[in-house]
């Protein structure tokens, strides 16, 4: 598809709508203008328009060949806090580490899983919770029905207005969707098809479709997609598109991790081969796609600190050293910014505490992200098991949102991943030695959004917008022979 | 030669092990014996066998093990396989079972005592092998309906 001469970009957020107008004329895409406002949660659309206004008045007052009729527009959304789903499988180790899978790469958060069959309970806390999505999953193609056949009747008989999509062993197909008869339920293709094999793409397709058919519903959304004539995409979504964009497109960018800490989680996505295949190492457990998002929910900078205390314990007390009086001062800070999510830090102290929630973040993240190599004695010599994806091909790690956008710290990465500790014998595989590049234009996620249409154009714009973290281009440059 | 329905079979080599050989040739064979074979290759846990089984809903697990410790590696095996609900799941072992010579007889009883449904010499006749699995699985398949 030819490039598009202008386009309108569009994020609504839950606290702000922000949107760009990227000009493509003459080959280089850039920036031709930027603007934000308050997100309105009662109709997006008016948060919406007065974004689109203040865009266009300012296209046409910084690019005099700029024309409303000329630009594309396109947008996503995470307003409402995004796709709430529950993913269900049988074994946690398989099918439900791949509908997790499934559910965050397709832009969704993960709000509960459950392993094996349901309990009244656990039918309970799904009530309580009522996701938009259910992601029900289990046994490989012509393998376990019965642990399916007992979740579908036990979600038939649940108080839920989720969409159940069922993506588990295709036998039991049939015999699911009678019994959910009653409630909205789409079937498709298998996440693990085979043990270890991952398949995601039709159960992210169709994750993608809810989103359209019931985000979209409501909220002055609907009357947006009907006059503009193209939906949006959920946020992740649209940078998930731009990591494989920009992956495929730029080949020095071919291995990339994408962070992005935020006051609520902390996102990770990587595209890099995912096993190496070196002699005496053997890849157990699910083989993930070259292609991955994760969530942390228990990794923010605000809302989400209470709970980075208590993940990150050992890494934050590491960083603060022994005096107890600045653990209690830490702890004090992290109860005031999780109740005052807007506080920015005011003093040098408050700053570091920033940083080492930072750090604490990317590490955690990173580490979830990656898989673990763990030696194993054999009477032959040493072999390795691995689980999980190999990130250590990576080299450079693309900083984003507020934090990481405007980020000075030079070794930021180089101190976040050094805090990590391995059991002996075991070994993360998380980048090694990478460069930190931040998002100084905030151009992630909005770029994100012509990324499936317009791969080449958006992975050049991206590519060129960001900027290595200082101190970091200096070992990169020390690395070069 | 595939006689009666695909029943599915779960193979590996069992803890440390890396001998692969064997498991590509009994992954072959079953395959060609009309079995699905989910095989999971070297260096598998008890946990993840019984994880696959689980998953793909399997009648047997076939276990290897050639370099000598499969007593220990393989103790537990079927306890584990009770706790984690795979209560009717065939368990046969074959390979070097243990280290050095000893009477085919003394290995077989001993893995037999730790639940072991079958227990094979190196020289087994696959052939024979997979007549009496499929054997065993249709008794199994009988008694449960
Ligand atoms: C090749 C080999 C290696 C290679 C393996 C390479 C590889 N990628 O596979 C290397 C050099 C790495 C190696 C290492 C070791 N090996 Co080695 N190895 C052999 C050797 C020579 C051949 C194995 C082979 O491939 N056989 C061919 C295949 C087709 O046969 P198979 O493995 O026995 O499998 C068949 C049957 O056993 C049966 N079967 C197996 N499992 C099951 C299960 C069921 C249910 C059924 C029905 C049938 C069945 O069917 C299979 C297919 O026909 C054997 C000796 C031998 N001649 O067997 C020693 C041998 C197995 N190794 C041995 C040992 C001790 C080791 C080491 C511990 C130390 C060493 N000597 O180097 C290490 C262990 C490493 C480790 N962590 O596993 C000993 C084991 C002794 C014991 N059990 O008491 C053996 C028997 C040699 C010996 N006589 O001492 N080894």
């Amino acid at each position: 598809m030819p490039a598009p001469r202008w386009a309108v970009c569009v994020d609504i957020g839950s606290t702000f709508t922000k949107g760009a107008v990227f000009g493509f004329e003459g080959g280089e895409g850039r920036i031709a203008a930027r603007a934000e406002a308050p997100t309105t949660p009662g109709d997006l659309a008016r948060g919406f328009e007065a974004v689109r206004r203040e865009l266009f008045a300012r296209a046409r007052a910084n690019e005099p060949g700029f024309a409303a009729e000329d630009a594309i527009v396109r947008f996503s959304s995470s307003a409402r806090g995004g796709l709430r789903i529950a993913a269900i499988g049988i074994v946690p180790d398989l099918t439900l580490a791949v509908a997790r899978l499934a559910a965050a790469s397709a832009g969704g958060k993960i709000v509960k899983s459950f392993a094996y069959t349901l309990t009244a309970d656990d039918v309970a806390a799904l009530e309580t919770l009522d996701p938009d999505i259910v992601l029900l999953t289990g046994g490989t193609d012509g393998g376990d029905e019965k642990h399916n056949l007992a979740n579908a009747a036990a979600l038939a008989g649940a108080r839920i207005s989720s969409t159940i999509i069922y993506a588990g062993n295709r036998t039991a197909r049939d015999a699911v969707a009678g019994i959910l008869a009653g409630k909205r339920c789409i079937a498709v293709d298998n996440v693990m098809p085979e043990v270890g094999a991952v398949r995601v793409e039709p159960a992210r397709e169709a994750i993608r479709r809810v989103f359209l058919d019931t985000i979209v519903e409501g909220k002055g959304l609907a009357a947006l997609v009907d006059s503009l004539g193209v939906a949006p995409k959920p946020t992740p979504l649209a940078v998930f598109e731009l990591v494989r964009a920009l992956s495929e497109e730029c080949p020095e960018w071919r291995d990339v991790c994408l962070l992005d800490i935020g006051g609520a989680t902390t996102d990770c996505y990587s595209a890099v081969e995912p096993f190496r295949g070196e002699p005496s190492v053997v890849l157990h457990g699910i083989r993930e796609p070259r292609l991955t998002r994760t969530v942390e929910g228990d990794c923010g900078l605000r809302v989400s600190a209470e709970a980075l205390f208590e993940s990150g314990r050992a890494l934050i007390e590491r960083e603060l050293g022994s005096p107890p009086l600045e653990i209690l001062a830490f702890a004090v800070y992290i109860g005031l910014v999780a109740r005052y999510p807007a506080y920015l830090a005011a003093e040098a102290r408050e700053t570091r505490f920033d940083a080492i929630m930072a750090r604490t973040c990317a590490a955690l993240a990173l580490r979830r992200h990656a898989g673990v190599l763990r030696t194993v004695y054999t009477a032959g010599g040493k072999a390795w098991v691995q689980r999980g994806k190999d990130l250590r091909a990576v080299r450079r790690v693309i900083g984003t949102g507020g934090y990481l956008a405007r980020i000075a710290e030079e070794d930021f990465l180089a101190r976040a991943l050094a805090a990590l500790v391995p059991e002996p014998e075991e070994r993360f595989l998380v980048p090694e030695a990478p460069v930190l590049y931040a998002d100084r234009n905030h151009v992630v996620p909005l770029i994100g959004s012509l990324a499936a249409e317009y791969p080449r154009e958006a992975a050049r714009l991206l590519a060129r917008s960001l900027r290595p973290v200082a101190g970091d281009v200096a070992q990169e440059r020390n690395r070069r022979p | 030669m595939t006689a009666g329905p695909p029943y599915t079979i779960v193979l590996g080599v069992i803890g440390a092990d890396c001998h692969s050989v064997g498991n590509k040739i009994l992954d072959a064979f079953f395959t060609d014996a009309g079995f699905r074979v989910v095989n999971l290759g070297v260096m598998v846990s008890r946990d993840e066998f019984i994880d696959a089984a689980i998953e793909s809903d399997a009648r047997a697990i076939l276990v290897s093990s050639l370099y000598g410790h499969g007593e220990i590696d393989c103790a537990g095996l079927r306890e584990r396989c009770i706790e984690r609900g795979l209560d009717s799941v065939l368990l046969y072992a074959g390979g070097n079972l243990v280290v050095g010579k000893r009477p085919f007889a003394e290995i077989e009883a001993k893995f037999k005592a730790m639940g072991f449904d079958r227990v094979f010499p190196p020289s087994v006749d696959l052939h024979a092998a997979a007549a009496l699995l499929r054997a065993d699985i249709e008794e199994a398949v009988h008694a449960r309906t």
